[in-house]
This record gives structure tokens, sequence and C-alpha cells, in this order.
């Protein structure tokens, strides 16, 4: 009945069986033509892949975009002739015949030119935050799944401190403590790109060692493992060459799913004053500009809204399609 | 250690005067109060608003806060001089009699002073039956004199009394400078001639203090303050200074952090006062809300005006675009300069032609625009507010354009001629101009003029590191010579009293150079001894102490000429600055207030002016 009423209601599971459920289905399949077979199916999360792949051209080419519209993303248009700013201070809107696409911030900087800048920020702290709680998480989950008693206790208590901390707060301190001009850790952390992405990193690994964990714990119960043990394989040697592998999907699938939280993550910090420094453009430090003048700058709350909004929300339909794609079990929940 | 209380509370006032004193010239109706005087409604009730409360809790003795001087020249505290109300143009920074008869008698060297008192002005309830008398002001300045009582203030002021540094290091048991020959007599004796002292007894913590009144309350006297003012706090009657002082109730009108109410004073009689006409009975101050709260209410009409927050530009467009709006939006010169700061002693700008070429190179118009535009001020191309000098130097501009546009050739000639700039192309090339240590406040609009100066130093190849910090850390920071900030971009000077002293030794003496002092963050006449104690390279910096000792004792009639030449030396052999902008304070008033007129002295709406149309 359950599998009755999830066919009606996803589509993913509808193309599921469109491409397995008919006749033909009787070739033998790879992992990844399964994995292909089923992921092309799924029209939402191809459109996230897609925005995304655009996003990360247009990170690329930031500079490349804004040589073409002749702005700087620091530069400033406030007086004179090429000033965006009026008599009152107030930024001037998208105008088109100025190529001020997005229009002008309350310095004067054109909106465009920092939303697409915006995007290397927000990709670059979804790459490296990720990175970094990927590498976290996978060494601490199948460390603990591993070895089991007094490790997975200490491991997993861990990650129930971590969990409980509160978050933003924490990185909103810890933030702020390194963002002095000589940093923090007696100069180590320098303000900027790393530091945040780091923060965010430390915060976000203990989803990634949950899933890892659980699957390790019952993946060493296996056949493969033990004939691997009696061989004589070393404990490392297991983790990394017989263990992983088997877990890479569910690792994919989850740091997908953490990525729009990161860039959220930063996207917080930066509003609050705490995130990248000033002169690196951020969607959140924009948002949070714009919060005061909104009514009258419509454009400053717009862009960067619609950028980071559509930005998240790839990442999760990507996310929700690898996982249906990777792991059919989850699809039919 | 006087001059360590100074900075804090110069910081204090400054934290105000930068959010509260912003600036513009002539944007509203400064007209319409004269059309209306002898019309204004009388009676009713003012509803102000305060977004944060007034420090120190309405001492006298301690407040160093513009804000709340506005209440005391309005409403509660009468001195022995004050001003009309009005702003410059109308005489309002011009010392006038108030609880003295007639200006006072000067002694030929101009250091006696003597004052003959009004007869007959009594205390506002419970002490309705107390006149004023030359012992409360002897009373007045003893008690201004205990550095516990004035904790804060700005007692420095009166160290030019004879005896008054004695007293206060308990080395004497009264001030010998000052004397009650009678009852209607006091007699103030200086130790040099001090042309200012006149404005010096305007300021409210000159104001009589009756017997008993303060006994007992060294840290809570504002909320038992009793003047003789048109106003006073509501339930000033039920005071009860029999009591022992642990015992006595505050006034019941002064609820701090969240309310102010002033009704009048029944002993006031205005027969005796020239300066306050004093047309609204009731004057309602709410405390706290955001200044878009605060805004949207004085739309509506719900609340009169905002006497500590600067009305949002949106709001300000919306009402000068709207010709039945444009005269709720007023503005006027606050007598406060922004400037950015050099370090007189951190390269590159140890080099005078860098510091010029940076004044070049600012583009003070749009460091305007950022703050809201035309209306919150004139272009500054100097650093004593014109006001203070009436208009000598209006038309002095040594650099940059007129209009405050930058002049970027003029810049990179200057730069050429620099040590800093080997092949003398105008761009500086020299690793002294990369990376330089550079402080700004955090807030709304700093961020944006930082981002502002740094695109026009590109012009001269100087590139900055700038750290933000929030106001009171940010001057700090300026003001420790230790720190090495090599330039300054957040600060703003505003006067204490309409003489430009107030812009000469707190701001370019030796004596004011930090941490210990305030607030001569360019190191301007440092000695040789205090940049090798700090770790400078630089072992000479100019000096303008012996410009300033001679402006600060020179006679009244010349004092002008005198600081105008200071303001110029400084401009053009010192270059510790590059002041970009005479603030306007701007305010949007409800359009039930009449006869709207600006108190020059402390730079706000004077609430004793104005009517309210029910």
């Amino acid at each position: 009945m359950a599998q009755a009423a999830s066919d009606v209601g996803s589509s993913s599971r509808g193309d599921y069986d469109a491409s397995f459920g008919g006749a033909q289905a009787v070739k033998g399949r790879s992992p990844s033509q399964l994995f292909w077979a089923r992921f092309r199916g799924d029209k939402f999360a191809f459109v996230g892949l897609g925005f995304i792949i655009i996003l990360t051209l247009i990170a690329i080419g930031a500079g490349f975009i804004s040589d073409l519209v002749g702005h700087e993303p620091n530069e400033v248009f406030v007086s004179g002739d090429t000033g965006m700013l009026d008599d009152f201070g107030l930024p001037n809107g998208p105008d088109m015949s100025r190529s001020f696409y997005f229009g002008a911030d309350t310095a004067g900087r054109d909106l465009f030119v920092r939303v697409i800048y915006g995007t290397r920020t927000s990709l670059t702290i979804a790459l490296v935050a990720t990175g970094i709680s990927v590498i976290i998480g996978v060494l601490l989950g199948l460390a603990a799944g591993f070895y089991r008693g007094k490790v997975d206790t200490f491991i997993s208590r861990s990650t129930d401190v971590v969990l409980a901390l509160p978050v933003l707060l924490l990185a909103v301190g810890l933030a702020a403590a390194c963002s002095g001009r000589d940093g923090c850790l007696g100069g180590l952390l320098k303000p900027g790109l790393f530091l945040i992405s780091l923060i965010i990193g430390l915060f976000s690994w203990p989803y990634i060692a949950r899933i890892v964990r659980g699957q390790v714990f019952s993946l060493r119960e296996k056949e493969f493992i033990e004939a691997a043990r009696a061989q004589g394989t070393g404990d490392w040697a297991i983790m990394w060459r017989e263990l992983l592998p088997n877990i890479v999907a569910p690792i994919i699938v989850y740091s997908t799913l953490i990525i729009p939280a990161n860039i959220l993550f930063e996207a917080a910090l930066s509003f609050l004053g705490a995130g990248v420094p000033p002169e690196v453009p951020s969607w959140g430090r924009m948002l949070s500009e714009a919060s005061g003048i909104f009514t009258t700058a419509w454009w400053m709350m717009l862009f960067p809204g619609l950028f980071l909004f559509l930005t998240t929300l790839s990442f999760n339909l990507l996310g929700d399609g690898l996982r249906d794609a990777l792991d059919p079990r989850t699809a039919t929940r | 250690m006087r001059r360590k209380l100074r900075l804090i509370a110069i910081i204090a006032v400054l934290g105000m005067v930068t959010a509260a004193c912003a600036a513009a010239d002539d944007g509203g109706g400064s007209d319409s109060g004269d059309e209306q005087q002898g019309e204004v409604t009388q009676g009713g009730t003012l509803k102000a608003a305060l977004i944060s409360d007034v420090a120190d809790a309405f001492d006298p003795h301690k407040s160093y806060y513009t804000v709340n001087w506005g209440f005391y020249k309005c409403c509660l505290l009468r001195t022995l001089l004050s001003y009309n109300g009005l702003p410059t143009e109308e005489g309002g920074n011009e010392p006038l009699p108030d609880l003295a008869a007639d200006q006072p008698e000067v002694s030929e060297d101009g250091t006696e002073w003597t004052f003959t008192l009004k007869e007959g002005i009594a205390y506002a309830p419970p002490l309705e039956d107390t006149t004023v008398v030359a012992e409360d002001f002897v009373r007045s300045f003893e008690r201004l004199a205990d550095p516990k009582a004035s904790e804060g203030g700005y007692a420095f002021y009166y160290s030019i009394i004879e005896g008054f540094d004695d007293f206060s290091d308990g080395k004497a048991d009264t001030i010998s400078g000052i004397e009650a020959v009678d009852d209607q007599t006091v007699k103030f004796t200086l130790t040099d001639s001090y042309g200012d002292f006149g404005m010096r007894l305007a300021m409210p913590a000159t104001a009589p203090l009756p017997e008993g009144v303060a006994d007992g309350h060294v840290r809570d006297y504002g909320r038992f303050l009793v003047g003789t003012g048109p106003y006073m706090f509501e339930g000033s009657e039920d005071l009860d200074f029999e009591a022992a002082p642990e015992d006595q109730k505050p006034v019941s009108g002064y609820k701090p952090n969240r309310s102010i109410t002033l009704v009048r004073n029944p002993s006031w009689d205005p027969e005796t006062d020239d300066l306050r006409p004093a047309n609204v009975d009731r004057i309602e101050v709410e405390i706290g809300g955001t200044e878009e709260d605060v805004a949207n209410k004085v739309d509506a009409g719900d609340l009169d005006i905002n006497l500590d927050g600067v009305p949002p530009a949106q709001q300000i467009r919306e009402f000068l675009s709207d010709p039945e709006r444009e005269d709720q939006v007023q503005a006027y010169p606050s007598d406060a300069v922004r400037y950015i700061s050099f370090n007189l002693a951190e390269p590159p700008f140890d080099d005078i032609n860098v510091r010029k070429a940076v004044n070049a190179v600012i583009d003070k118009d749009g460091m305007r625009r950022l703050r809201g535009g035309p209306q919150f001020g004139d272009i500054a191309g100097h650093i004593v507010v014109d006001g203070l000098l009436d208009d000598e130097l209006a038309d002095y501009f040594p650099y940059g354009n007129e209009d405050g546009t930058p002049d970027v050739e003029g810049a990179q000639e200057f730069m050429g001629e620099s040590e800093y700039d080997s092949d003398g192309d105008g761009v500086c090339d020299a690793p002294e101009c990369k990376d330089i240590f550079a402080v700004t406040d955090q807030a709304d609009p700093y961020a944006d003029q930082a981002a502002l100066i740094e695109d026009s130093l590109k012009e001269i190849g100087i590139e900055l590191e700038v750290q933000a910090l929030e106001r009171d850390p940010m001057y700090e920071k300026c003001n420790d010579a230790g720190a090495h900030v090599a330039i300054c971009l957040g600060p703003a000077w505003g006067k204490d009293y309409a003489d430009a002293t107030t812009f000469g030794e707190p701001l370019f003496g030796s004596v004011a150079i930090g941490p210990d002092s305030c607030c001569n963050y360019s190191l301007v006449g440092a000695p040789a001894d205090l940049l090798k104690e700090n770790d400078y390279d630089v072992t000479e910096v100019p000096s303008a102490d012996d410009k300033i000792k001679e402006c600060d004792t020179s006679a009244e009639d010349e004092r002008v000429g005198c600081w105008a030449e200071f303001d110029q030396m400084l401009m053009e052999e010192i270059v510790p600055w590059v002041p970009y902008l005479f603030d306007n304070r701007v305010e949007v008033i409800s359009d039930r207030v009449e006869n709207y007129t600006f108190d020059q002295f402390h730079g706000g709406m004077a609430l004793d002016h104005v009517g309210v149309s029910e």
C-alpha cells in the first residue's frame, strides 16, 4: 500500500518504474549505469545540476564578466558623472543604459558585479567548508564504526556535543575573535574566506560522521571484510580500500545536502557582520546591507536574495536527486 | 588623569555627536521661526523621543553630552550667562546675561570677572522659597572640582580659575579664585587672561547649586536636580531634602532608560528670562526604539521629534520632495567637523607631500553623499568650523576643488614631490604605500566611506588595510600613540562651546597625545622621547604648541583672527588631517511643531522655543 501511494506521489519513483519496469529491462547493468538511468529521469535534480553548472561558470568567469561590464566589484560610483547615489545618498536602481543591471548598493558599487563575485564566495565556501567537514566526518565516522567500543563511545559523544552547541553563536564569536588585523592563534588564522570555511567546516562534520559510522557499522560484518581480515589486511587498509569505496555513495549524497546549509551558514555569519571581510562580496552581507533600506532600494534585497535562494534550492534538488538515484530504498519512503 | 577623563567624555559626546550631530546647511526652512514669532501656540504637550538615554543620569557636573546639555539649556538650569536658543546667524553663539543682571565687569588684564546677579530668582519646588545667591555658585564649583562628583565631565575647563586645581587635589579648603563678594555678587580670578571665560560660564555644570540638595548624591544627583529654568522634572515638588539622602525618593519625572517628563516650574518668572519663551506646558520624552521606528511615528504625528538620532535618508527624501512637508526637515550646522587623521610619524604619512596629495585626492562630495548629501553639511576645506571663525575661512580650500570633487592631477603633483614616489609619476611606488594600517568605525556609513577612500587613494598608489571597529574602540585605537594607526578614517569633532580653543589644544597640543590624554591622533608636536618610546623611526614631527598658547590667551576681539591663522598654518605647514565635512544636524519634525528654532549651543531643536498645535 505504501508502494502504491509513493508511486502516485513521487515523480522520480514514476521515472524509475518507467525505466526499469518495462519489458526491455532484462539486460545486466553496472551500478553507474543504474545510477545514471535513475538520475536522468529526475527533472528537478537535472535543473538543479544545470543551475549549479551555470553558477560554477559564473564564479570562474567573474573577472571576465566584470571586465565586460566595465565595473570592478569594489569600485565605487558615488559622485560625478558616473555617480549612482542621488542627492540624499540613496542608491539608484537598475539602469541598463549605464550597465548597472542590478542597480547600485548604498556605497555606490555595482550590485550586478558584486552578486556575480558573491557566487565565487558562496561556491568557495561550499567547496572548502564542505570539504573540511567531509574529511573530518569520514575519518571520525570510519574510526567509530570500525573500532566500536570506547572509540565509538568517545567519538559519538563528541558528535553529540558538537550537535548540541549553539553553533551560530559560537561561530559568530569565533569569527569575531579572529577577525582582527592579526587574526587569532598567534596569527595562524587570518581573517578571510578560509577562516570562515574552517569555522563552518568545524561545525558541520557531525552529520557526515553519523552517516558514515552507521554504514560502517553494518558493512564491517560483511563477508568481504571478514575475508580481508583473514588475509591479514591491516585496519587502515581495510578502512581505506574495502570500506570507504562502499560508502562513497552516501558520502556524496550527504555532502551535497550539507552544501546548501553551509552556504546559508556563511550568509548568516556575513549577515551578522561576522562573516567574510567587507571587501569580499558576499550575498549574506549584501542582504544585511539591504535590510534597513529595502523599501526604497528593493534591488539590494531582491538580487542577492534570489541568487542565494536559487543556489541553495539547486543544491537541495541535486542532493535529493542523487539520494534517490544512488539509494533506491530512500526513494520508496 | 584629568585628560584621561576627557578622552572618555569626548568619545561619549562624539558617539552622539556623530550619531546626532549629523549636519547639513540650509536644507530646511530656517525662516519659519521668525515669521511665526509671537503667534506660537501656548500650552500643549511636546512629545519627543530619545534612542538612548542621556549618560550620567542628568548630573550636570558629570554630563558631557550635547543632547543632555540641550535639556539643561532650554528647560532645567539657568547659568550666569547663556544663549538665546537660536542659530549662529541670529546670535546663537553669543553668551548673554541669564542669571547675571548684565555682562560681567572684566578687569584690564582680563583675569578678574565680576558678575552681579538678578534679584529674586527662586529655585523650583520644593525650594520655591530659596533664592539664588552668590554662594550657590561657589558651592557648584566646589562640587565640580570634586573628581568623584564630576567624573567624566569637563572640570578641566575650569583649571584656569585660580586655586581650582589645588581644591581639586585637596590642597586647599576653598577655591581661591571664586569669591561670593555679597549675596548678589560673584567674582572669579583667573590664572591668565582667557577671553573665552564667559562661554565657559555658560556651560550647564556652572549652574548654581542650592544648599543641601546634592549632599549624599555623589552618584545620583541628576534625579534630585533642582534648577531655575522654566521647566522641572515632574514630581520635583515631592523631593524631600529633610530626609536622610538614602531615604529620599528621586523625581518621578525621570525614569532612566524609559522616560523623561518635564512640567512647568511655578517658580520661574518670564519677566526675568529673555532667553526662553517656554511655550509648551509639558515635554514628554520616551526613551528607546529604533530610528526607523521613531521616524514612522514622527511621520504619523505620534511623536514630534527624535532628539538623538539621524532621520533615515528615505524619510528626508520623501519629505523634501513634497512641498507640503519640506519645512518638516530642518538642517543647521552643528559646529562639528568630520575628518580623516594622519599619523605624522608613520610612513608614508611622515611626508607632508603625501598628506597634501591625500587631501587633494579625497572625494569630499562623495563622502558627503554617503552621509546623506548636501543636507548633511558643507564641504570642509579646513579644520575649525566656519561658525567659530565668523566665516573668515569660508572660501579657503587649499586642496581639491571647492565643490568637494577631487583634484587628481594636483594630488599626483604633490605625490611626485614625495620621497615615496621615486620616479615622480605621481603614483607612490614605495613599499610603505602598501598595506597601510587604517582604522574606521564599523557602523554606517563609515564602511561605505572607507570603500570610497580606498578607491580614491588608488589614484596616487596608496593601498590601505582597513580595520573596522566599534566606535569607542576605534577612538581608543586612533588615540593610542603606540598602536601605530597610520590613518584614522572615522573621527569627528564637535565644539564644546563656541570658541575655537576647543579645536586647539585637545586636537593638536602635544599634551593631548594618547593613550593617557586625548585627542591628538596625529601626534602633532610629539616630543622625540615619546616617539622613541612608541617605536617610531621618525624622530621629529611639526608642533603647533606655540600658536595654540598664543591664541588661547588672546583677548576676545583677537581670538577669531588668531585661530584662523592657526587653522591655515595647520592646513599648509602641518597637514594633520583631511577635513571633509562641516556637519549639519538634520532633524525631521512632525506637522504639529510650530516655530522650529535651532539652538546653536547644544546643536538641536530648542525645546523652549517651539510650540505644538493641537
